[in-house]
């Protein structure tokens, strides 16, 4: 645990990294250094991997509901996960500004192949007016039309 | 059509939220669902690259008909000599006979055609997602030049993308007109893909 006085600093400090993965964006102020001093590589703490993408390191892997990756020893040092080869090696895109240290994610296709082979709508999560999160699967036992417009 | 358990979900792609999207919803007394979407993750989920689209969702959750252009009615438009086509009455029957009828109606595909319309992201497609949700972020952030960084990331790995470049082309409204034209009249590819509502053998 770490004591009062830190958590507070951390909490008003500019992150260390934001990240941006699906409808978040996490903020991180304890990272890694990498090895090779790679400015776009990102190293995050391996206990803040879930609250990213709901991934886990486990011994078999890093694992999400029912599908685990086997991942390289080198994707681990100490307290730290390698985010940005772990991303590589799932085929995940990934766009990083550097200098405002902020990595925007993609999609994770591994995840989300069901709708161009399976036919099946994805959980898209949008807000409505009020900013109240709406689920699309919620709306199962429906006939559906979604429709999009924009005011520009 | 509300008493035949069918539901419309309307989602403005619109980076600049309620501000910019709900006096359209408040002027068009909207009795549907009404969702505000800045980071056009509706598009991004269903391989969306223009506006307005729509995609049929059946109850268990199927894909009864991928995107294609959704108007309510029909019109030719010119500008700058050329043509674009908008075609909205058949489109408006195709979705009543779905409703009525379900999976027995003649609009549903079939998995050859739906795989024939749908394809996998391309490396460059999946990019440029991340790209442009880097661009919406800094756009929330108030930080414009960052924004317009990314947006032109987007549109230059995706450049048929039309949504990539309005979303953008809005923040800066007096020379919208003017973009929005040069890259039609530019486009060999139709403005919106001629409507297939039945295709052959459907």
């Amino acid at each position: 645990m770490a004591p009062a006085a830190l958590d507070a600093r951390a909490a008003t400090a500019p992150p260390a990294a934001t990240v941006l993965y699906d409808d978040k964006a996490v903020a991180l102020h304890a990272i890694g250094r990498d090895p090779k001093r790679a400015k776009e590589a990102l190293w995050i703490r391996t206990q803040d991997l879930p609250r990213i993408n709901e991934f886990e390191v486990k011994p078999q892997g890093a694992c999400r509901a029912d599908i685990c990756i086997p991942i390289p020893k080198a994707m681990v040092r100490g307290r730290y996960f390698d985010l940005t080869a772990f991303a590589k090696k799932i085929g995940e895109p990934v766009v990083v500004d550097t200098d405002a240290r902020v990595w925007s994610f993609g999609e994770i296709q591994a995840l989300g192949g069901s709708f161009v082979e399976g036919r099946m709508a994805p959980d898209v999560t949008v807000p409505d007016r009020a900013g109240r999160p709406v689920h699309l699967a919620h709306l199962r036992g429906k006939k559906v039309l979604v429709v999009t417009w924009a005011s520009w | 059509m509300k008493d035949k358990n069918f539901e419309i979900v309307a989602a403005a792609q619109d980076t600049g939220g309620e501000a910019a999207a709900g006096k359209w919803y408040d002027a068009a007394k909207a009795t549907f669902t009404t969702l505000v979407d800045t980071r056009h993750a509706v598009s991004t989920a269903f391989h969306l690259i223009n506006v307005p689209m729509g995609i049929w969702i059946d109850e268990r959750g199927r894909v009864v008909r991928p995107a294609e252009p959704a108007w309510t009615s029909s019109r030719t438009d010119t500008f700058g000599g050329k043509k674009l086509e908008i075609e909205g009455e058949p489109y408006v029957t195709a979705l009543r006979d779905w409703v009525v009828n379900g999976d027995a109606s003649q609009y549903v595909l079939s998995d050859e055609e739906f795989a024939r319309r749908v394809k996998p992201r391309s490396a460059a497609e999946l990019e440029a997602e991340a790209a442009f949700k880097l661009a919406v972020w800094f756009h929330q952030e108030g930080r414009p030049e960052l924004a317009a960084k990314y947006f032109e990331r987007a549109q230059a790995l995706n450049p048929d993308d039309w949504n990539y470049h309005r979303q953008e082309w809005s923040f800066t409204p007096q020379e919208a007109g003017k973009k929005w034209l040069e890259k039609f009249q530019k486009q060999t590819e139709p403005y919106y893909p001629k409507l297939e509502l039945k295709p052959k053998g459907g």
